[in-house]
Parts: structure tokens; C-alpha cells; sequence
């Protein structure tokens, strides 16, 4: 694909890998920076594009490469995953609503790593359990497990029974 | 029939078979207990969408347009350097290096040295980096009112700083360009920032260096500095009468 062509493709798919990486890190701005770095490496590596391959798959999967290094990059720097990313932004808000649709990131911010991935590319994405498992790099079973205690937890932590 | 809590989550990600999807909703319609189990993983998906979707409504940051379109942002932090924060004293060939290289000023200048091979546009003393050659020749003598539009160094607007000297901006133009600002001092004009921009690669033959129209870091510096008004074409005239002792 000529590198206008793929811009012009990749335009069309921001909101959606904007929405992706809001899912995966909380952070809007961290969420950006990591859809930056999603659309330079896709760029970067557009002769590696088949004609025929399922293009939104691809960045997708370029966008959570990037997650998982810098995921890798924090544990390096042994700042701990979950103490950083729970509760930080509790009490931001006294509106009703608001405090529900916190209560959603915050619980996403709780999953491990592997089942928010899950979560992200099926629920709210809506990759097909093929799409997503391939994504993954993991068989169909293993990915729809991972989903399954994702949403019991999720269920518990929304306060669902 | 009972139906598994994977067949319930398959068949709200629309992931069963035809035939089983018939046999649950055919339950469904039955069992209150099953609808039930449907409905929690149905509001399950509601929450989360109703928490991520309106990203997608959200306006695009320019940042991101810019990288779908492979052109970095003007903003970008790493085409700019405040030569203010460069350690005082001697650098090191291989100091000075990294700092060309961090400004892609190896790149910018290099094509502007090849026209002056005797000299270059920036030089460095007591950790300091100073116009010179060209660079300093056209910060002491051009105006922005009566340049070429074919010289090398473009002058933009000339100012009086909070420090009682002068300072003027420029743009240094070959393939690609950067800008930057310089202040006087002594007999010297010191660096204050130099920034890569894509000002006066468009071809036009119009170099427009209002203030305005500045990259956003050289715009930052000039705010910071400027006392007053710039300098009409009568007053850089005129300062450039005294060479430019305030």
C-alpha cells in the first residue's frame, strides 16, 4: 500500500485506535502518545502490509505491541502496575454518572493485562474471537477463558452479582 | 436445556452457531433465569461502551493527524533546543556533535556551509553558541525592510529585549530550514533557541517571519524577551546605525 494510501486509511481509523488505547491505559494523554507511536511504527513498517491483509487488524495489533513494550518499560522501572493505576482518579467528580463511568475505567485498570486486552479487542472493539485470538497469539480457548474471568471480575468490581 | 456461561458470552460477542443460537433464544423467551444471564452480560457491554464510545466523537489531537500523515508536528519537542539549558563551559568535539545532531543541524547547516565553505553559520565560545559567518554578517547588517529574497539567511522582526539589547529572528534556508533567535551582546549575537521548521521550504519565494507566523518555540521566546513593539523599518534601520548598541 503507497504510503497516502495508507495515511489516508489510517486517518479513517483514529477515533476507533484512539478509543483502543483509552481502554488499555486510562490516561488519555498516555492513551495518545501510544496511538502516536502506533501510527509512526505502521508507517515505518508499510512494505510489510500485504495487499490482501485485514488492515484494521494490523494496526491494531501494532497499537498493542506498543502497549505491551511500554507496559514492559514501567516494569522495568519497577513502578508497579496495579498501585499506579487504581483509584488514582477517584473523587474527580461529584456527578452522578461520572462517578459510574470512572468506576468502568477504574475496574478495566484492575484487569490483568492479558484479560483488559481481551476485553478491549471483543467487547469493545468487537474483533471476532478469530480476530482477537490471532491478535493475541493465543488459541481460541485460551482467549475466550481470559474473557470470561475478565467479565466475572469486571461483574464483581461494577458491583453486578 | 442449560446453556454454559461460554455459550451466554459467545452468543453476546455473536460467536455461536447458528443452531445453538436458535436453541438459547428459543429458551430465552421461556426462562426468566436465562434472559437474566443474557441481559448481565448485555449491560456488561452497555457500561463499557457508554465509557469508551464518546472517544470516538472526541476531536482528533493535530498531533495524531500529523503522525497518520508521517509529518511530525511543529511542536514536537525534539526538533527544538533552548541553547539557554547548554552546560557553560569547553565542549568537546563530541559535545557539539550530539548538539548537531540533536538539532539536525548537521543536516540544516551542512548544505549552507557548502556555499561558504570558509566559515559556518554558528560558532561556539565559552559555551555559548554565537552567529557566525553568514549568519552573523546578515544579523548585523541586513534588514528585513531591503533583503534578497535569494540570500541564505532571512531576517525577521527585530526587537528590544527586556535586557535593554537587541534581538533579532531569522531563518536559515537551504533544502530545509531553521529558525532562530539571537540576541546581541558585546559585538556577538547569541543563540537564544533554534528550532527545525518547514517556514520558507514552501517554494513560494514569500518568506513570511512576522511573529506570528514563528515556530511555536522561536513565537515562545520572542514573548519572553520582547519589550514593547518590534522594530518598524525605521527603527532597525536606525538601530543597525548604532550596530545595534542599545
Amino acid at each position: 500500500m503507497s504510503p497516502p494510501d495508507l495515511s489516508a486509511e489510517l486517518v479513517t481509523l483514529l477515533p476507533r485506535l484512539r478509543r483502543f488505547a483509552r481502554a488499555l491505559t486510562r490516561n488519555p494523554h498516555d492513551a495518545d502518545d501510544l496511538v502516536q507511536v502506533a501510527l509512526e511504527r505502521a508507517l515505518a513498517r508499510a512494505h510489510q502490509l500485504r495487499p490482501d491483509a485485514a488492515l484494521a487488524a494490523w494496526v491494531f495489533g501494532i497499537l498493542q505491541h506498543a502497549w505491551i513494550d511500554e507496559l514492559r518499560t514501567r516494569t522495568r522501572r519497577e513502578r508497579l502496575f496495579a498501585p499506579e493505576e487504581s483509584g488514582s482518579h477517584v473523587g474527580d467528580s461529584g456527578q452522578g454518572t461520572q462517578v459510574e463511568l470512572l468506576s468502568v475505567q477504574d475496574a478495566m485498570g484492575r484487569l490483568p493485562q492479558e484479560q483488559r486486552l481481551a476485553v478491549a479487542l471483543v467487547l469493545i472493539e468487537g474483533f471476532s474471537y478469530k480476530e482477537a485470538a490471532h491478535l493475541m497469539d493465543v488459541p481460541i480457548g485460551t482467549l475466550t477463558s481470559r474473557l470470561a474471568r475478565a467479565r466475572e471480575a469486571l461483574q464483581t468490581m461494577l458491583g453486578e452479582s | 436445556m442449560t446453556f454454559s456461561d461460554e455459550t451466554i458470552m459467545a452468543y453476546v460477542d455473536r460467536e455461536l452457531d447458528d443452531a445453538t443460537r436458535a436453541a438459547l433464544e428459543v429458551a430465552i423467551a421461556t426462562d426468566a433465569d436465562l434472559a437474566e444471564r443474557v441481559a448481565r452480560e448485555r449491560r456488561l457491554r452497555a457500561r463499557l461502551h457508554s465509557k469508551f464510545d464518546p472517544v470516538l466523537t472526541e476531536p482528533i489531537p493535530e498531533r495524531l493527524l500529523a503522525a497518520a500523515q508521517g509529518t511530525v508536528a511543529k511542536e514536537r519537542t525534539d526538533n527544538i533546543i533552548g541553547l539557554k539549558r547548554i552546560p557553560a563551559g569547553h565542549w568537546s568535539w563530541r559535545q557539539w556533535s550530539a548538539v548537531a545532531a540533536s538539532l539536525v543541524l548537521g543536516v540544516l547547516i551542512a548544505p549552507l556551509l557548502r556555499h561558504q565553505p570558509s566559515e559556518g553559520a554558528l560558532g561556539l565560545r565559552d559555551g555559548e553558541v554565537l552567529a557566525s559567518g553568514a549568519l552573523d554578517r546578515a544579523l548585523s547588517k541586513q534588514l528585513a525592510s531591503t533583503q534578497d529574497a535569494n540570500s541564505p539567511v532571512h531576517v525577521g522582526i527585530s526587537f528590544l529585549a527586556r535586557n535593554g539589547g537587541y534581538c533579532r529572528a531569522f531563518l536559515l534556508r537551504d533544502k530545509s530550514a531553521v529558525a532562530g533567535l539571537a540576541c546581541r551582546e558585546g559585538e556577538s549575537w547569541r543563540l537564544q533557541v533554534l528550532a527545525a521548521t518547514d517556514l520558507g521550504t514552501s517554494g513560494s519565494g514569500e518568506y513570511q517571519l512576522a511573529a506570528s507566523s514563528l515556530p511555536p518555540a522561536i513565537e515562545q521566546s520572542v514573548n519572553a524577551l520582547i519589550v514593547g513593539d518590534p522594530l518598524d523599518a525605521k527603527g532597525e534601520a536606525a538601530a543597525r546605525g548604532k550596530d545595534w548598541r542599545p
